[in-house]
């Protein structure tokens, strides 16, 4: 009962006997139906004709003996009755016997209609179909014609026809449900490929892969599981690739202050060098402390599902704070930040959020800008929500890494130079602030001519 | 929609009901009117028919009657074998008289007139019991088993035992039985002939042999006389002043007989005939399953009369000539 094709094997068979044994009944009731009806229609005309020797008044011995002749040459059981008794004509007396015809069935025959009976007889010891045609004369029951036939059953007249219909209907039944169980093992098969894969996959096994031979349900399904068995094999792997870049980009600055710290312990730093290694040193660590700060940030953001709430923002404002903020690192530079942002939008956000967002973009513009370039940064109503646009005209990234720039620790330099100071979580850390404002982001960007961000923020409901 | 059908459901029983607590009356009749009368058992009813063959009036039961016996001339005592009472209605009323309570099985009921007595034979309980006019019991007496044909003549009363082998006759004043005869088992319709001291019985016979004989016995002894042939099951007899008339039902023939048994003329009538009578000149013959009356005379049928399903019984009354 396990297996779901066992049970429909079950089902089937079921309606398989169901079938077989509505079948007989069915055959049963239409072979009696129609023989008996047949028998009938056969003893009323005989009967009839019967009827017609009789010319009235009396039924005559000779009579009698004629049916009697008569029925020696048929294979019917015909029989002539005058004795009024046996026709019920005492009926208002209390009679202790049993006579051939009932009252209800006399009052018919007086009215010159014929009687049919199925049934047990008693006068018979059997089951019988009979007929009774009345001998009437001017209203007077003289007696009765009374054909009679055994009701053989359909067990009784053919008992080893049944045998063999039995056997056969047997045999059928085995052969059928044969088929059917190998039938629906081929249709189960995916099915149960499926299943093994599934069992495989969930012990650990991300390669494994079904193959479709199908269109139908069990195939589809086969090829979502693939689809499924991928996404899972490249989370996998990322996760695994994720861990590896972790650990390799905390390993980097770990070394430089173990080495510089330690050098300076032994004394192999000259005084004069000293303050600068110093300064390496704390470059390090606040490297690593950014590292780990943006680390703690993705994951918390990552768990923090739970919708945060917002709240109506000046855009413009936001901007030239923003702006402001970021202005000494541009004059570093020498980069200009243009700002044209219209004052009349509010969005629906949370500042502080939407400011980490601009931040890390616009560093990212400024960081991969030549120096004495611009960052042009502009925001205005679009499709009933802001767009901010920030454009740089720096090295770009190439075509191939664009879809890939917010992947977790991407970065386009692969060298993974600490020259340009990115930790490669910058992007990563947008798209996911984004998710929580309910924005968009979209990146254009050719090489060496620079980089478009477009920022699709909800605009407030009036 | 139900409670419209429940309505008028309630309304008929109401209407039925009332109708019984009122008491049905019949055509009334007429107290110096002759006129023979069939009760029909299939469909329970009583037709009254004048001399001429008009049917005077017809009272329909809805009660299972098996018989009929008038009470003098103006009264007729109703029974039924499934009935636990008996009823007697006024004939120039058509007005219920009474009703007497009895013991199921009521068989036959028969009229002494010298007496002013009635009787009834009972075959659940076997018995005979005499009742005065008014219906007060007068005495019971146990008899053989099923007694049904019953006939008085002078100071005694003969009742055949019809499941039994044997007639009792019984001491009309308290019942109690004198003699026993022996006689064939399913015994049927009695003739008492003062002119020759003899009692002749008819009968359906035993089994599926059926009987074709009328039994003749001396009234006082009991000693079987003799036997006349007759047609199948003879079981209606009756005496007229000068002949026995026989109708044998499985045969569906009339017999009329003198005294001395011989046969003087017979005639193939109706159709299960079980009663015949003489009103006025006529032979009548009841033809149970055509629901005929065949009025006879001189040996020719003259008129016949349907009456209701089922004629079994034949009441006669006319002025005495």
């Amino acid at each position: 009962m396990k297996k779901i094709s066992t049970r429909i094997w079950l089902l089937i068979f079921a309606f398989l006997i169901i079938t077989v044994v509505f079948m007989y009944v069915l055959t049963d009731y239409l072979y009696e139906r129609l023989y008996v009806e047949d028998t009938e229609e056969m003893m009323v005309e005989v009967g009839s004709k019967l009827q017609t020797m009789y010319t009235g008044s009396k039924v005559t011995d000779e009579f009698i003996a004629n049916i009697e002749q008569y029925t020696n040459y048929s294979n019917l059981n015909i029989f002539a009755v005058r004795n009024p008794r046996e026709l019920s004509a005492c009926v208002p007396f209390d009679i202790d016997f049993e006579t051939l015809i009932g009252p209800e069935e006399r009052q018919q025959l007086l009215a010159g209609e014929y009687v049919q009976k199925i049934g047990y007889e008693p006068r018979f010891d059997r089951q019988l179909i009979s007929v009774v045609l009345p001998l009437v004369d001017q209203n007077r029951l003289e007696g009765i014609i009374y054909i009679y036939f055994p009701l053989a059953k359909i067990s009784e007249l053919a008992n080893n026809e049944v045998i063999s219909l039995f056997v056969s209907a047997f045999i059928f039944l085995i052969v059928i449900s044969y088929l059917i169980y190998k039938g629906i093992r081929h249709i189960m098969r995916p099915l149960s490929n499926l299943q093994r894969a599934v069992e495989q996959m969930s012990d650990g096994n991300y390669g494994t892969r079904v193959t479709v031979h199908s269109k139908d349900e069990i195939g589809r399904l086969s090829s979502t599981f693939n689809k499924m068995a991928e996404s899972i094999q490249q989370e996998d792997e990322a996760q695994k690739t994720f861990l590896a870049t972790v650990s390799h980009e905390l390993r980097t600055p770990i070394s430089y202050v173990k080495g510089y710290s330690e050098a300076m312990q032994k004394g192999i730093i000259p005084e004069s060098q000293k303050e600068e290694t110093i300064q390496l040193i704390v470059r390090e660590a606040n490297r690593m402390e950014r590292l780990t700060n943006e680390l703690l940030l993705l994951a918390r953001m990552e768990n923090e599902q739970a919708e945060i709430t917002l709240y109506p923002i000046p855009l413009a404002e936001t901007l030239r704070e923003v702006q402001k903020i970021l202005t000494h690192q541009a004059e570093k530079k020498t980069i200009a930040l243009h700002l044209d942002a219209d004052d009349a939008l509010i969005i629906k956000a949370d500042e502080v959020k939407l400011k980490q967002v601009f931040i890390n973009i616009i560093e990212n513009a400024i960081n991969y800008s030549y120096e004495q370039s611009k960052v042009e940064i502009t925001a205005f109503e679009d499709n009933g929500s802001a767009q901010i646009t920030i454009k740089d005209y720096g090295i770009g990234i190439p075509q191939e890494d664009l879809s890939h720039v917010t992947e977790r620790f991407y970065r386009v330099n692969k060298a993974r130079s600490r020259a340009d100071g990115g930790s490669g979580l910058g992007l990563s850390i947008v798209e996911q602030l984004l998710k929580q404002l309910q924005g968009k982001i979209e990146i254009e960007s050719e090489v060496e001519k620079g980089t478009i961000v477009k920022i699709t923020l909800p605009l407030m409901e009036e | 929609m139900l409670k419209k059908w429940v309505f008028f459901i309630f309304s008929l029983v109401q209407l039925i009901w009332l109708a019984g607590c009122t008491g049905k009356s019949f055509d009334p009749i007429e107290r110096d009117q002759d006129f023979i009368a069939s009760l029909n058992i299939q469909e329970p009813s009583l037709d009254f028919i004048d001399g001429q063959g008009n049917v005077m009036a017809t009272w329909l039961f809805d009660k299972a009657y098996s018989g009929a016996i008038l009470l003098e001339n103006d009264r007729v005592l109703l029974y039924g074998h499934q009935l636990n009472e008996i009823d007697v209605y006024t004939l120039s009323t058509g007005k219920k008289l009474y009703s007497k309570k009895v013991k199921l099985g009521t068989t036959n009921v028969y009229y002494a007139e010298n007496k002013k007595q009635f009787f009834i034979a009972n075959s659940k309980t076997n018995t005979v019991t005499s009742f005065d006019e008014k219906g007060n019991e007068l005495a019971t007496q146990k008899l053989g088993n099923y007694p049904m044909s019953m006939a008085a003549y002078k100071d005694k009363l003969y009742v055949i035992n019809y499941k039994d082998t044997k007639l009792s006759v019984l001491n009309i004043e308290n019942l109690k039985v004198e003699q026993e005869w022996p006689i064939q088992k399913s015994s049927h319709g009695i003739a008492i002939l003062e002119e020759t001291n003899e009692l002749w019985i008819g009968g359906h016979g035993e089994g599926s042999k059926p009987n074709s004989s009328v039994k003749k016995y001396d009234l006082t002894t009991g000693v079987k006389k003799g036997e006349i042939k007759m047609p199948l099951m003879p079981v209606g007899l009756t005496k007229t002043k000068d002949a026995i008339l026989v109708v044998s039902h499985g045969h569906n023939e009339l017999y009329v007989a003198d005294f001395d048994g011989n046969v003087k003329w017979e005639q193939v009538v109706g159709a299960n005939p079980f009663a015949v009578n003489q009103f006025k000149d006529n032979i009548v013959v009841a033809g149970y399953d055509d629901h005929t009356l065949y009025f006879i005379k001189e040996g020719q049928v003259k008129k016949t009369v349907d009456v209701g399903k089922g004629a079994f019984q034949l009441l006669v009354r006319e002025e005495k000539m």
